[in-house]
């Protein structure tokens, strides 16, 4: 039985420690490999049920992703419970004018204000009927945002967002 | 700036990865090896662009790659224990005609494989005809032939 972890000299100059060591390393690696394919599945880097997060705030339902991706766009939809009045308020704190390029708002806003404490966004709505408000937005820059969002002047809904590069 | 250090990112990453993946899958490329590769050039470079398709983004890029691969080289001659790091040790297999079962099973290189190289490079068709089959770090299989089984190499036959 030839022992096949000794050193050869000859035809070739082997390193048998280091080369045993590369394959265990090559090996956690797939494992580590794997694990991101899995989080990913799961939406640990956006788009899974890991990543979207329903916040029930005072006025207002807000669905986002809690994982965003740098340059990849994603959808703020925000639902206002059913009001008397035929103009509903949104505003978003600074943090989202900061992070976020706004590529399409849905329905459009008949007045948008932007101010030093954030975007203010009007919209004519049919009274007492639930209305949904789309933002299709793209973040830039990466790292924690904490966004706030406000319907009619309520409470704010906080919205945490992880932003990958 | 960024463009500089997302190059090296990149570089690094996509080393430490293709070295976790093994030589195996390297040196034996096969046509769909080499589609994989392309998919995996594609998806890292628009990564590496974002959204600047500048001639400056692209002379800076190519310099960054460039300067990586000339320090690395520099490294390398000054240092053995680097240079086995980057580009790996060679293996020898094939032993007098005997196959190293553990080598084979740890590098993922099937009696087939070694058996095609013999047949390749030197016309050979039995592992008794083989004294010895190297997995070199390029991820290439080398043969020796048994010295009194004279190769048959192409260029004589």
């Amino acid at each position: 039985m030839m022992d096949e972890l000794a050193n050869r000299q000859y035809p070739v100059k082997e390193h048998m420690v280091f080369q045993r060591r590369t394959w265990i390393v090559q090996r956690f690696g797939w494992v580590i490999l794997a694990a991101i394919c899995i989080a990913a599945l799961a939406g640990l880097f956006g788009s899974g049920f890991l990543s979207s997060r329903t916040v029930e705030g005072v006025g207002m339902t807000v669905r986002y992703e809690r994982f965003e991706r740098a340059t990849r766009r994603s959808l703020f939809s925000f639902h206002f419970t059913p009001g008397q009045s035929s103009e509903r308020r949104l505003h978003l704190s600074r943090d989202f004018q900061d992070k976020f390029e706004i590529a399409s708002i849905e329905p459009q806003p008949v007045r948008s204000v932007a101010g030093a404490d954030g975007l203010d966004l009007t919209f004519a709505v049919a009274p007492s009927a639930a209305t949904q408000v789309a933002i299709w937005a793209r973040p830039h820059g990466y790292g924690s945002v904490a966004i706030e969002a406000h319907a009619d002047g309520n409470p704010p809904s906080n919205l945490r967002v992880f932003i990958y590069p | 700036m960024d463009s500089v250090i997302k190059a090296c990112i990149v570089y690094f990453v996509l080393w430490a990865i293709i070295r976790i993946s093994g030589r195996r899958t390297l040196g034996e490329m096969s046509a769909f090896d080499f589609i994989l590769f392309l998919i995996i050039g594609g998806s890292t470079q628009r990564a590496i662009t974002g959204e600047d398709y500048s001639l400056t983004n692209a002379l800076i890029l190519v310099s960054t790659f460039v300067v990586i691969e000339i320090v690395l080289s520099l490294l390398d001659l000054r240092s053995p224990a680097l240079r086995r790091v980057f580009e790996g040790t060679p293996t020898v297999l094939v032993e007098n005609g005997q196959l190293m079962t553990y080598r084979l099973q740890r590098t993922r290189v099937t009696e087939d494989n070694i058996l095609e190289a013999a047949r390749r490079l030197h016309g050979l068709t039995r592992m008794e005809q083989i004294k010895f089959a190297i997995l070199e770090s390029t991820g290439k299989i080398s043969i020796i032939p048994e010295s009194d089984q004279p190769a048959l190499n192409t260029a004589a036959r």
